[in-house]
């Protein structure tokens, strides 16, 4: 079981794509085309990115439920500024203040010792007010004469969608800062046992406070991603996204016991969702259905993580060696 | 010998939050809105307060048990939308009499689901209840089609619009379910097991409580009050609608818990401390509206309140001399 | 040690908070640069512009003299779905017009596109003593009790478009399936050009229970099926915006390469839509529906084909004009639905409409 259990954790998420592939290439003839499947694989990135921030909150044993809020905030912002200040700035100012509110999130989750759960759902409330006070209800129209911003989310390189390589890059940062750095094996520290990692000397709070300030980060991108596709600041962006930000976190195999990171399986985890929205387009499904199915995956994937924890804690107190 | 007075005083503060503490608050707020606007101080206008404040407290009742246990449940919102168009719908065929009980007795099921869920496949609360959220939601889209349940039925109508004496039936409702609660929570021996169970699961299996139980038990009754709820709340609105019925709900009540003076995390709470704050949710919601501040600020100040809640909570506690 | 960690906590409170509030000031200030303008524009236009407006319809006859008539006390209540699109700002712009033409004082609240805030705001509305009610519902299925209170309280309810449920007095509202109509007239009048081009739409309709808003759909489907196409795609655009059109129509190009033109129920997931074929390089008509600057903006960027004009503002503005025959004249409105006109917008009549729309409203049509 436990060897399984390994397995799973290592290919379960090709295992899923391979046969979601099987399915919808003999329901559309279209599908094995390379235009679909970029567009697909372009359609995964936007929860693919995030769940790479969200990827390492789990690994800390964290979560944020404001990260739509913050990809709204983003988008008005981004959307304010470029009259103001020109694309490049508005970028790295909306991204600031992107990561300004993980830093607010940290900080309430670290100094007033709230729970993250209950802190970035009140932030989430708190965050979709501002987005929106900030434009007095509006959307903001970005007119990009010169049509630099719109590149980012509708350009190309290669054929392929400029929104893949930014996933890429991201992919490579984040895979080395988890897996190749000293941050990163804080980050597993804080998550596999809290108070070891503070007794070991560990700035607890500061790890805490990093991690959600790159979670939000990465919402920040996405937002700056989505809003140059439509060329609008909507304050309302991107309803309940986190729903399937943690699916994909969790399906890719980070376990919500923490500790564990998974950014392979969260990228495709990203492809797969986007996979399954594809199929349910061709069955021309109503959209409840969508959210539906998501949500069954969600609980799929918690169901599978349930009893790999209550596996591997029992492989533990028998002494087995994993 | 100062320094343990110092100690007393500060615990004594801390432990009066539900009895001086919170009244303080009500009393501030409806003070404050009241010379801001002259509707605020009508009969009228406090008997909505006292309405809307129920819809908010009746589930806050199953949600305490909930949250004193150290669970937690964010799916109600939705499960009351989900109950709410089926029980509406079952209307013509059943009656209303029947159709009301049958909603209770669903969201009292799907409490159990989510019960199941979460004390034997041992996921985390939060996260299984987020899940559900999504799927009971969006079940009531799929069994609706997203189009509005109209009711039509007096008895159903009257659970949300009726009044005896002058007072709005939800009224003596969230009243009726407070004495229930309180009367559960302090008279009985499940109501020691589930402050047990929360204070420190580990030590209450060890004498004998059956944990997971009690958790199933706190499920159902947070679906048990949920269905009340619903019927309640789509009667005032005179139509169950799957999308819009419940939005933020979860919010509210666990505001109304936590700033009742619940800790998050389990342990012996305040059921009377959850009437007060859903009073002061409904009287500051209410004076905002009247004093027609941007719903956006709205938003602002409710998710602020809630972290302020918890944070409150935490400092009391650590005055108390207590870890939280 | 407790009294450091008390600080800490006190100083980490007042961040926050100073955090909250300046973004907020920030957005404030925002928002008064985005009122004042119109504000401005109105001062400069004459009143009279707005009212002496030729044939788009019926005006009041000199309402600059009646309101000398009308007792002072009369209080409009307006119940808008929300403040956030440009439509409903225009609805709102409309009726806050035509009280202050007629001498009424006015009250605007906003339901925030939250069903249970917009059945309480009609009952505050009845508790403060509104004399007439105008409401643009997120949900017409749930007004029905609402607007029953409000008629037993002897206050006159009419619906400024969407759709209505109870004993509403009047609904004005848009020639739904006329504008769906014309969608498909115009997609394929462009087409007649190429000879050769497949008989395949794409459709980007909406979450059912629209049910008025619907008829457009319906509208183009049979228009489009009786000139001979077929809709070889039809999804629901979800989240009902910009970013929602985008991915729909993403994923309507995947699963019907061949198609040839789309139209989309509503102007900004139009507006998305056409980000997407432009995105995607491929040469697809996008056409929309509303109205709104998004629309225009796109239409004079070339990348949105068409889309058919709602007017937002008369229709709000006509809601209290039948307020106004209710209370003061004492006419009949029971359960009536009265039409709007749409209009097509093409890059050719663009800058006519454009200009149709600030005189009428006196705001541009653009922001």
């Amino acid at each position: 079981m436990i060897k399984f259990l390994k397995l799973y954790e290592k290919i379960g998420i090709f295992i899923l794509i391979v046969l979601a592939s099987v399915v919808l290439s003999i329901m559309s003839p279209h599908f094995l085309q390379v235009r679909t499947l970029l567009s697909i694989a372009a359609q995964g990135t936007y929860a693919a990115i995030i769940g790479f921030g969200m990827t390492l909150a789990l690994t800390m044993k964290a979560f944020d439920l404001s990260v739509d809020a913050v990809l709204a905030l983003t988008s008005v912002f981004v959307a304010i500024f470029i009259p103001m200040v020109g694309v490049p700035l508005a970028i790295v100012f909306s991204l600031l203040i992107a990561a300004s509110v993980g830093m607010v999130n940290g900080l309430i989750v670290t100094k007033l010792g709230v729970n993250p759960l209950i802190t970035t759902l009140a932030m989430m409330t708190i965050i979709r007010g501002i987005a929106l006070l900030v434009v007095g209800g509006r959307q903001v129209i970005i007119t990009d004469p010169d049509r630099v911003f719109r590149v980012i989310g509708t350009g190309r390189i290669f054929g392929i969608p400029n929104q893949i390589y930014i996933m890429l890059l991201l992919f490579a940062i984040f895979f080395i800062m988890l897996y190749h750095t000293p941050f990163g094996r804080h980050i597993s520290a804080v998550g596999s046992n809290e108070s070891a990692a503070r007794i070991s000397g560990l700035r607890v709070d500061l790890i805490k406070i990093a991690v959600f300030m790159l979670v939000s980060f990465t919402a920040g991108v996405v937002g700056i991603i989505r809003t140059s596709q439509s060329l609008i600041g909507i304050p309302t962006m991107a309803p309940d996204f986190v729903l399937v930000v943690l699916t994909v976190a969790i399906l890719g195999g980070t376990s919500l016991a923490g500790g564990k990171g998974n950014l392979w399986g969260t990228l495709f985890a990203g492809i797969f969702i986007s996979m399954i929205y594809y199929g349910l387009n061709l069955l021309g499904v109503q959209i409840f259905y969508q959210i539906f199915s998501v949500g069954l995956v969600l609980l799929f994937a918690l169901f599978v993580d349930g009893i790999r924890t209550r596996y591997l804690a029992i492989a533990k107190a028998k002494g087995i060696k994993m | 010998m100062v320094e343990l007075q110092a100690r007393s005083l500060r615990v004594k503060i801390a432990q009066q939050w539900g009895s001086l503490g919170l009244p303080f608050l009500l009393v501030a707020v409806v003070i404050l809105f009241s010379f801001l606007s002259p509707v605020f101080r009508t009969q009228f206008n406090f008997l909505s307060i006292l309405r809307f404040a129920s819809f908010i407290a009746i589930s806050a009742v199953g949600m305490a048990f909930c949250i004193m246990a150290g669970e937690f449940d964010i799916s109600v919102g939705s499960m009351m939308a989900l109950v709410g168009v089926l029980g509406a719908s079952f209307v013509p065929v059943i009656g209303g009499f029947a159709a009301v009980l049958t909603t209770i007795a669903i969201s009292s099921f799907l409490g159990f689901v989510n019960g199941i869920f979460i004390t034997k496949l041992k996921i985390p609360a939060f996260i299984t209840t987020l899940g559900m959220m999504f799927v009971f939601r969006s079940l009531a889209y799929i069994y609706t089609d997203n189009v509005s349940v109209y009711i039509d039925n007096d008895f159903w109508l009257y659970m949300g619009n009726g009044r005896v004496l002058g007072i709005h039936f939800p009224i003596i409702l969230m009243v009726l379910c407070f004495v229930g609660g309180y009367l559960m929570l302090r008279k009985t021996p499940f109501g020691r097991y589930v402050v047990a169970v929360g204070t420190n699961a580990k030590a209450a299996e060890l004498s004998g409580i059956h944990v997971d139980r009690i958790k199933i038990a706190v499920f159902v009754m947070v679906g048990f009050f949920v269905g009340i709820s619903s019927v309640v709340i789509s009667a005032n609105m005179g139509v169950a609608n799957p999308g819009l019925l419940g939005q933020g709900y979860e919010f509210q009540v666990i505001t109304a818990v936590v700033l009742g003076g619940t800790l998050l995390g389990g342990g012996n709470g305040s059921l009377g401390g959850a009437l007060l704050a859903a009073l002061i949710l409904g009287s500051l919601r209410n004076g905002m509206n009247l004093m027609q501040v941007s719903s956006y600020w709205q938003q602002v100040v409710t998710g602020s309140v809630l972290i302020f809640a918890v944070a409150i909570n935490r400092l009391r506690y650590t005055l108390m001399g207590q870890e939280a | 040690m407790g009294k450091t960690k008390l600080l800490k906590i006190v100083l980490v409170s007042f961040v926050s908070l100073a955090f909250v509030f300046t973004f907020s000031f920030v957005g404030c200030a925002q928002v008064e640069e985005v009122i004042e303008e119109p504000i401005e524009d109105i001062i400069e236009d004459p009143i009279e512009d707005i009212i002496e407006d030729p044939e788009e319809e019926p005006v009041p006859d000199e309402p600059d003299v009646e309101p000398m008539e009308v007792p002072e006390e009369i209080t409009i209540g307006f119940s808008v779905w929300t403040m956030e699109f440009t439509f409903f700002q225009r609805v709102e712009r409309g009726v806050r017009d035509a009280a202050e033409d007629y001498g009424f004082e006015y009250i605007m609240m906003d339901q925030q596109s939250d069903a249970t805030k917009m059945v309480e705001d009609i009952n505050t509305l009845v508790g403060m003593g509104v004399d007439a009610i105008s409401i643009t519902p997120v949900d017409p299925g749930a007004i029905g009790p609402a607007v029953q209170n409000a008629r037993d309280a002897g206050i006159p309810v009419v619906c400024a478009d969407i759709g209505f449920s109870g004993p509403v007095n009047a609904l004005i509202i848009s020639d739904n399936y006329l504008g769906g109509q014309l969608a498909a007239e115009y997609m394929h009048e462009l087409l007649a050009d190429a000879p050769d081009h497949s008989w395949e739409f794409g459709l980007g309709n909406l979450s059912p229970e629209w049910t008025y808003a619907r008829q457009r759909g319906e509208g183009f489907r049979d228009k489009a099926e009786e000139l001979g196409y077929e809709i070889a795609s039809e999804l629901i655009v979800d989240p009902p915006d910009a970013e929602g059109g985008f991915d729909t129509m993403q994923q309507i190009m995947s699963a019907a390469p061949d198609i040839v033109g789309a139209f989309f129920c509503s102007g900004r997931e139009a507006v998305g839509a056409a980000r997407a074929v432009e995105a995607a390089g491929e040469d697809i008509l996008v056409v929309g529906y509303n109205g709104d600057p998004e629309e225009l903006l796109a239409i004079q960027d070339g990348i949105l084909a068409a889309t058919i004009l709602q007017l937002p503002y008369e229709i709000g503005y006509q809601s209290v004009e039948i307020l106004y025959e209710i209370l003061v004249e004492g006419a009949e409105y029971e359960q009536e639905e009265i039409g709007a006109p749409v209009e097509l917008v093409t890059p050719e009549n663009l800058d006519d409409i454009a200009a149709m729309i600030e005189e009428t409203t006196g705001i541009s049509a653009f922001e």
